[in-house]
């Protein structure tokens, strides 16, 4: 099978690390200098106009102690970009595919929103597009996560989230490359990758990450889902269409509230019939 | 033109009933109504009308979808015994068996298609005609098991039909070459199943060999539950003899499957919170809630409260054999497993995350809309495909040379 046909039908690209001629990118996120701003996630957010509710890229918090003795303890995750990726060998139609460079990356005119990667993926680093984009060629309904920013590295760039932190706690390269910045920090530091049990082979690195500490889904609770739903709240509230739901909780009387669901179904016939060309809006 | 005689007559004859029949499928009109009006909010406005987040991405549909298959498999138990056994008051009644089968594996499609964010892109998984990630994929091999085994019930069953409708003798062997392979389908089936859940290390709860043979065993108990149900209206609404010692047989069966489940159900809690890892976390969460989030607990314990009942009444002959206790035993069965599919196995699977967050998941109702509309779609299929079989059964339906002779009588 050529290479071409491996990857058009999303089988996985062979692994790329320390293979002569190949390029494999890989990151470093050092802790020690990680301030837990979130510039990172600002500017992930800023670069795919990340929709409301959804991340790409999150930081993981965890606060510790009382006050007046607290600390907080921060993570930036995305996309651990593995060389045995779950995802791409659970996906049903190969929407989901390695590139020969390294990167994980989503088809998004292939995608049938399943959402079965998004199961198996041990990160937890996919999510899924909603239907009402800010700009209407953006993707909708299907599963999105991070690229790597492929078009930017591609043109010799540094990822967003690598170019806004304001630490510089993101260290990006190419691992085959001994020259590079990367693969200098990695044979010096000791570095740790999430959840190795999963066989995965992660190529984000993490600089002073403590065991059963922020990444260690047994001791941490974190919540990412309370900012989302609030966030997904307010996705809602921009767009009334969607109020189906709540009407069912809200207090009408039923005759209002019947009168509301007529007008659905009438909307539901117009829109059809619209649709289909026989009338006129 | 055989043929055409057999379709037009078949369908006249599922069509036609009494006004219990009409009242029965109006019922079931309104929650198709649902079901358009819900499907079309959930196309125009996006996944975001459900109460799924990144969090718990597989919701009520998926879990809907893993019960039907088990019920769709069950046909296997009134096919089994009657052909590989001969048992003779099982095989007069097989036919409902591959019509229930074939309307299950339907609702399952309507379950997946309302899971897809983009249902437009079905074709995609469509073997031959997509692209798919074959076999790569545990859902590609879910979806070509499951499209053969409702090509195998669909043939199966019409070609049953359409030779006791015309009167002409079996092929023997082309059939029961197809009813030994939809035999076998039918295990793998739910087998398959339970590898799509079992498959994902991220998941801890469903990370377990255990999963194929519990999803087959509680797929033996809840869908022959169904078929007795199913029994019981037919003997009391069409002529079709349905002897007791049918219902007997498949009320025994269910007696051993549950009884293994019970046990599997036992080994899992003893497993894992023994020692407690993070594997245990996910059953800990649906025992007994975990900060402060119980949404899942009182289902658990329903459904095992449910289970245990209905094994109490199963187990002793005098309640098995009572046919004035055993619908709803069989009801409370049947509805207990659906519990134990979906809110004690499939939901609590996704908490927490794999990193650790903790996310509860309520559907909405647009969710609940769409799924009783396609349960409601799945037994308006199975009304009349069982109708339009009970006729041929019967004889009420046959071939006649003479136009409209039946229309006469």
């Amino acid at each position: 099978m050529s290479e071409k046909h491996q990857r058009s039908y999303g089988l996985q690209a062979p692994p790329s690390l320390g293979v002569k001629g190949k390029k494999r990118y890989g990151m470093i996120m050092d802790l020690r200098k990680c301030t837990g701003g979130g510039a990172c996630t600002m500017a992930c957010k800023e670069e795919f106009g990340v929709p409301l509710g959804v991340t790409r890229m999150w930081m993981k918090e965890e606060n510790r102690g009382t006050y007046p003795n607290t600390s907080k303890v921060v993570m930036p995750a995305t996309c651990n970009q593995c060389d045995y990726p779950i995802c791409v060998r659970n996906c049903p139609t190969g929407a989901t595919y390695k590139h020969p460079d390294g990167f994980v990356l989503q088809r998004y005119n292939t995608c049938i929103g399943c959402r079965t990667c998004a199961i198996a993926c041990p990160y937890n680093a996919r999510h899924f597009l909603p239907q009402h984009r800010s700009n209407p060629d953006q993707p909708t309904q299907v599963v999105d996560k991070c690229s790597f920013c492929i078009h930017r590295v591609t043109r010799g760039q540094q990822p967003a989230c690598v170019e806004a932190c304001t630490a510089r706690a993101i260290i990006f390269g190419d691992l085959n490359d001994p020259e590079s910045e990367i693969s200098k920090v990695l044979a010096k530091e000791r570095v740790t990758v999430l959840r190795p049990e999963m066989g995965t082979s992660p190529q984000v690195y993490y600089i002073g990450l403590e065991q059963g500490g922020v990444a260690d889904p047994i001791s941490c609770y974190s919540d990412r889902s309370d900012q989302m739903k609030s966030e997904f709240d307010d996705y809602k509230r921009n767009h009334p269409g969607l109020q189906f739901g709540d009407i069912l909780e809200s207090e009408t009387s039923p005759l209002k509230f019947s009168g509301q669901i007529v007008g659905h179904m009438k909307d539901f016939i117009v829109d059809i019939f619209v649709k289909l060309g026989i009338v006129k809006h | 033109m055989k043929m055409v005689n057999f379709a037009t007559d078949f369908l006249c004859y599922a069509l036609k009933g009494g006004s219990k029949f009409y009242t029965w499928l109006l019922f079931l009109g309104f929650f198709i109504m649902i079901w358009a009006y819900g499907n079309y909010t959930q196309i125009s406005q996006g996944m975001i009308v459900t109460g799924l987040n990144d969090q718990v991405s597989w919701g009520l549909y998926m879990s809907n979808f893993v019960f039907l298959v088990g019920v769709a498999a069950a046909a296997v138990t009134i096919v089994f015994p009657a052909y590989v056994y001969n048992y003779k008051p099982l095989k007069d009644v097989v036919i409902i068996g591959e019509m229930l089968a074939i309307s299950a594996v339907i609702m399952c499609i309507l379950f997946v298609l309302s899971h897809m964010g983009r249902p437009d892109r079905l074709w995609h998984i469509m073997p031959v005609i997509g692209i798919l990630n074959w076999p790569n994929s545990m859902l590609t091999w879910d979806v070509i098991v499951l499209n053969v085994y409702l090509g195998l019930n669909v043939v199966c069953g019409f070609y049953y039909m359409y030779k006791k409708y015309t009167g002409e003798p079996v092929n023997k062997v082309f059939y029961m070459t197809l009813v030994y392979v939809s035999i076998v389908w039918a295990l793998s089936i739910h087998t398959v199943t339970g590898f799509l859940l079992n498959t994902m290390p991220t998941r801890p709860m469903w990370f377990h060999s255990m999963v194929p043979i519990k999803f087959i065993v509680t797929a033996f108990s809840a869908g022959p539950a169904f078929i007795i149900l199913a029994f019981f209206i037919i003997r009391k609404n069409t002529k079709l003899e349905i002897k007791d010692e049918a219902i007997n047989m498949l009320s025994t069966i269910i007696t051993f499957c549950l009884s293994i489940s019970l046990f599997l159900t036992l080994c899992e809690i003893v497993t894992e919170l023994y020692p407690s890892t993070e594997h245990s976390f996910s059953l800990k969460y649906l025992l007994f809630g975990k900060h402060g989030l119980s949404g899942l607990v009182g289902f658990f314990w329903a459904s095992l409260a449910m289970n245990i009942i209905a094994f109490i009444l199963l187990i002793n002959p005098r309640t098995r054999k009572n046919h004035a206790i055993l619908p709803y035993t069989c009801a409370i069965l049947f509805v207990g497993i659906w519990i134990e599919k979906g809110m004690a196995f499939v939901l609590p699977g996704m908490t927490p995350s794999p990193i650790g967050e903790f996310a509860e998941y309520t559907p909405s109702w647009i969710e609940i809309g769409n799924s009783l509309g396609a349960w409601a779609i799945g037994l308006a299929i199975f009304t009349i495909l069982a109708k339009g079989a009970i006729g041929i059964q019967l004889g009420d339906v046959k071939y006649s040379e003479v136009k409209g002779e039946q229309y006469e009588k």
